[in-house]
């Protein structure tokens, strides 16, 4: 496999000159994230850009920042510095989860966060991570040059679209950091160790004080139309007792229900659902300890 | 169509005049004559066969254009040795008859030599775990992780 010609391939090392390229590029441009899906797609000549604007250079884009209010990942932070940044992503550890098994070394070590909700692709691991976390996207427009912040609900559309148009560029993902006792995690199966999930599971949960589940997001990954939540298990998971391991089948149970699955030549639709079931006991498990553990 | 770089391969600079849609393996292997790393999967990027350091970590070198290595640092497995003496990985690998056919070897020691600098005293999971992106088709599993095991004793 080798990609068709590139007429131009340009490196730049801020966003102004980045935008300023993709401005005055001819033909079809694309941004260049990690490439661990995009050349792919070059190579199969899926796309056949005529230009490339390639932001690996780009620092401002780059790594995890905190302040008062919020966690800032840049969306050129690569996977590798996700899974290793539990400290700075506090109750979001659902990113890292996801960040320290997708694909192998080699990929985590040069694919990002960003390049990866960008794709969407309908079996990774970010896109379903980040819509439990209820992450923020903050978006460079193209059109008028504003930077906007979107819902991760908003920006994930159906499988490999997303709201991002024609030379936009995504800059960070927020998160706020939160008051309340709250945990993540996410967890994927494979048909082999670390492949693309046949089905990924992502929990949020914050607790208040009499160990009451205030506020859960429930995502769930590997599905013929994109990432989705199960607003039933959430809602099961606020309204009941979360001491009650019933209270905790009956979320499992109404995800399982409420999502729909479908077969392919591999894997059943039953099967699927089943995943979303018993992997959904381990990461409600996992984020609901980690949320007691911070319990004031 | 084509750009001017300079890169740094095993610590010699070169500067060259390369086509945008070249590959850095194809970079590597027909411009270079470094045919130690080694080319098998060539569209997914799952065999890991290709796999180099760059700016000393670990990356498939089909993954990735040429021009992208502009101002950076390779090495390959020939750059492994020194002085015409092997890496204590390449030794262990050869004591522990960690490779039968070889295809993978290459990509399997520019992989290990990097996660052996993260983690210099890993476990059989561990090792096993770093592995994933490496195909080794005679499926010798076994003594390559035996064989890493051991490296990380002597490094």
């Amino acid at each position: 496999m080798y990609p068709a010609p590139i007429s131009e391939y340009y490196l730049p090392t801020t966003l102004e000159d980045a935008i300023r390229m993709y401005k005055d590029a001819e033909g079809e441009v694309t941004f260049m994230a990690g490439g661990m899906s995009l050349m792919q797609a070059i190579k199969s000549r899926l796309i056949t850009p005529d230009c490339i604007i390639d932001l690996n250079r780009i620092q401002e884009l780059k790594g995890i920042s905190i302040d008062d209010n919020s966690i800032t990942i840049g969306a050129m932070t690569r996977y590798k510095d996700v899974a290793a940044g539990r400290n700075h992503l506090l109750t979001y550890e659902a990113l890292c989860d996801a960040a320290e098994h997708v694909g192998d070394r080699q990929v985590r070590n040069r694919g990002t966060v960003g390049g990866s909700l960008c794709w969407n692709y309908v079996s990774a691991c970010t896109p379903v991570a980040s819509l439990a976390t209820g992450a923020e996207l903050e978006i460079l427009r193209a059109g008028n040059g504003n930077t906007e912040k979107l819902v991760i609900d908003d920006f994930l559309r159906g499988p490999m679209e997303t709201a991002l148009e024609e030379g936009d560029l995504l800059l960070s993902i927020k998160l706020p950091k939160s008051s309340a006792a709250a945990g993540s995690a996410y967890k994927k199966w494979g048909v082999v160790k670390d492949a693309l999930p046949v089905i990924g599971v992502g929990i949020y949960v914050e607790l208040n004080s009499t160990d009451k589940c205030c506020s859960a997001r429930f995502a769930v990954g590997g599905l013929a139309d994109g990432p989705q939540r199960s607003r039933n298990a959430e809602q099961v998971l606020m309204d009941g007792n979360i001491s009650d391991s019933d209270c905790l089948q009956e979320a499992l149970v109404a995800a399982a229900n409420e999502i729909e699955t479908v077969s392919d030549p591999w894997i059943s639709a039953e099967y699927r659902s089943h995943l979303i079931n018993s992997l959904g006991a381990e990461v409600l498990e996992t984020s609901l300890n980690l949320a007691r553990g911070r319990l004031a | 169509m084509k750009k001017q770089i300079s890169l740094k391969v095993n610590n010699k600079e070169y500067q060259l005049e390369v086509p945008n849609r070249l590959l850095l393996v194809d970079l590597i292997r027909d411009e270079l004559k470094l045919t130690g790393t080694h080319q098998a999967c060539t569209f997914e990027g799952v065999c890991g066969a290709c796999t180099v350091l760059l700016n000393g970590e670990a990356v498939k070198s089909c993954m990735m254009l040429a021009v992208q290595a502009d101002g950076q640092d390779i090495t390959t497995v020939e750059g492994l040795e020194n002085n015409g003496e092997l890496h204590p990985l390449q030794k262990s690998f050869n004591e522990n008859h960690a490779l039968q056919c070889g295809f993978c070897t290459s990509g399997i020691l520019m992989n290990a030599v990097e996660f052996l600098n993260d983690n210099p005293d890993p476990s059989e999971k561990e090792i096993r775990h770093a592995l994933i992106g490496n195909i080794c088709r005679c499926t010798g599993y076994q003594n390559i992780v035996k064989a890493i095991k051991e490296a990380s004793k002597q490094l």
